[in-house]
C-alpha cells in the first residue's frame, strides 16, 4: 500500500461526504428556526397578523405603533395592508373589520377608491 | 573493510502511508464538514411560511399583545383563543400571566394591563395582577349607587266592599320608570374591603387608601364620607408616616357611613363600629385603585 491512492478515491469520498453532510443540513436536522419575525409568516397568518394590527389602532389610535408593526411585516408591508384589505372587500368580509383596516390603511397612506365607502361613517339602523 | 553504517531510514509521508481507504474516509469526512457547513451556514433552509409558534421572544409577546386589544374591540374569545393556540405553547395561560407581571413592572399604560389581565382570566390563570387588573369582586362588596330618579305614581286601591276589614290603605305602586341611561365607568375600583382589629386597643376609624393604576399611593385624592344628616370631606396625603396616599377618619358609635371617592367610585355603605373577635371595637379599611391612566390632578391647595 505504498503507492498513493488514486483520486477516484477522494473524489468518491468528497462526493459521497458532502452529499450525506448536505441532506443532513438541509433535510434530517436542519438548523432550527425559532426566531421568526411577522414578515416570514405563511400568508394566511400574515393576513390575520394585519387584522391584528388594525385591531390594535382602532383601540387605541396609536399611529406610530401601527407603522411599526407594519414595518415588521417587510418592506411592502404598507402595500400588504392594502392589499389585505381590497382582498376582504372582494370577499365581502366582516364589514366591521374591513372599516378598521380601511382606517388603517388609510392613515398610512395607501389609498385606493374601493375602500371608500368604509370610510364613511356607517348609516345608523332604521 | 567493513560496510558503510546503515543511514536511518525516513519514515514515508503520511499520504503513502495511507491505503486508498483511508483516503476514501478521509475525503468522506471532509466532503461532509465541508457540506454540512455550505448546508447550515452558507445556504441554511429558510422557512417563509412559518407560524407564529417561531416567532422570536420579542414578536411572541408583541402578538399576544395584538390579541388582547383585538379580544377587547371585537370580544370574540374563540377566536382569541384560536389566535393564542397558534403560538402552540403548552402554557399559554402562564405566559400571557408572565407577561401581565412584566407589563406591571415596565409600567404600561393601564389600559394595555388590563386588557392582558382579562385575557390571562379568560386562560384560567391566577394571579396578584389578574386580582388588581381584572378582578371579579363579589356583587356583594360594593353597594350599587342608589338612583332616586325612579318616579312612583300612587294609586289608591279602591276600598273593598263594606264586608271588608279596615285594610283599605293606600298602596304605592310603581307603574313608570325612567328609561335606563348608561352608567358612566367609576375611575375608581374598591380593591379591598377589609376589619381592623386592634389586638389590645378599641378601633373606631375607616381608613381610606388611594392607589393610582400602578399601584403607587396617590396623594391628594378627595374622599366623601356621608351619613345619616352629615357630611365630611377630606384628602388623602396628609398623614404621609402612613402613605401618600392614606386618609383616616373617625366613626361615632351606633351611625352607619357610607364613603366614596367624588371622582367616581363605587360607593361603600354600611360601614359602622362594629364589635372584632376579641371583644374589642374595630373599624374598616378600604383600598381604591385608579382605574385610568395616571393619577387625577391634586386638588389645588387653597381648596
Amino acid at each position: 500500500m505504498n503507492r498513493l491512492p488514486t483520486p477516484i478515491f477522494i473524489l468518491l469520498g468528497l462526493a459521497l461526504g458532502a452529499g450525506l453532510g448536505l441532506a443532513v443540513g438541509w433535510v434530517f436536522w436542519p438548523t432550527e428556526f425559532t426566531d421568526a419575525n411577522p414578515a416570514v409568516l405563511d400568508d394566511g397568518y400574515r393576513r390575520d397578523y394585519v387584522q391584528l394590527i388594525a385591531d390594535s389602532y382602532a383601540l387605541d389610535s396609536n399611529l406610530a405603533a401601527a407603522q411599526q408593526r407594519i414595518g415588521d411585516l417587510g418592506e411592502d408591508g404598507p402595500q400588504y395592508v392594502l392589499a389585505v384589505l381590497i382582498d376582504m372587500i372582494l370577499r365581502q368580509e366582516d364589514e366591521t373589520a374591513i372599516r378598521r383596516l380601511a382606517r388603517l390603511a388609510n392613515d398610512i397612506g395607501q389609498y385606493t377608491p374601493a375602500m371608500a365607502p368604509y370610510l364613511a361613517a356607517p348609516e345608523a339602523a332604521p | 573493510m567493513t560496510p558503510p553504517p546503515r543511514r536511518p531510514r525516513r519514515p514515508l509521508p503520511f499520504w503513502r502511508r495511507l491505503s486508498a481507504t483511508g483516503w476514501l474516509l478521509l475525503s468522506l469526512v471532509i466532503g461532509l464538514g465541508g457540506g454540512l457547513y455550505y448546508a447550515w451556514v452558507v445556504d441554511p433552509v429558510v422557512f417563509t411560511d412559518a407560524s407564529p409558534a417561531r416567532f422570536s421572544d420579542r414578536y411572541r409577546e408583541e402578538y399576544i399583545i395584538l390579541v388582547s386589544q383585538s379580544y377587547a374591540v371585537n370580544q370574540n374569545w374563540p377566536l382569541a383563543e384560536q389566535r393564542l393556540a397558534a403560538l402552540e405553547d403548552p402554557n399559554i395561560a402562564e405566559t400571557v400571566n408572565n407577561l401581565l407581571e412584566t407589563a406591571v413592572r415596565q409600567q404600561r399604560p393601564a389600559p394595555l394591563l388590563e386588557q392582558l389581565a382579562i385575557v390571562a382570566r379568560q386562560l384560567g390563570a391566577q394571579g396578584q395582577a389578574i386580582a388588581l387588573f381584572a378582578p371579579t369582586l363579589p356583587a356583594t362588596t360594593v353597594q350599587p349607587t342608589p338612583t332616586p330618579a325612579i318616579v312612583t305614581t300612587p294609586t289608591n286601591t279602591p276600598p273593598p266592599a263594606a264586608t271588608a276589614t279596615n285594610t283599605a290603605v293606600p298602596t304605592l305602586t310603581p307603574t313608570a320608570t325612567t328609561p335606563a341611561t348608561a352608567t358612566p365607568q367609576p375611575n375608581y375600583r374598591l380593591t379591598e374591603q377589609t376589619r381592623l382589629c386592634g389586638d389590645d386597643e378599641a378601633i373606631s376609624r375607616i381608613e381610606v387608601v388611594v392607589l393610582d393604576a400602578f399601584l403607587n399611593d396617590s396623594p391628594g385624592i378627595e374622599v366623601e364620607v356621608t351619613w345619616q344628616n352629615g357630611r365630611d370631606r377630606f384628602f388623602t396625603g396628609f398623614k404621609p408616616e402612613n402613605g401618600r396616599g392614606y386618609a383616616d377618619f373617625e366613626m361615632s358609635p351606633d351611625v352607619s357611613y357610607t364613603v366614596r371617592l367624588p371622582d367616581g367610585s363605587p360607593e361603600v355603605s354600611g360601614l359602622r363600629i362594629d364589635e372584632c373577635a376579641n371583644g374589642l371595637s374595630g373599624g374598616w379599611r378600604l383600598t381604591f385603585q385608579n382605574l385610568r391612566e395616571g393619577s387625577p390632578t391634586p386638588p389645588e391647595e387653597d381648596e
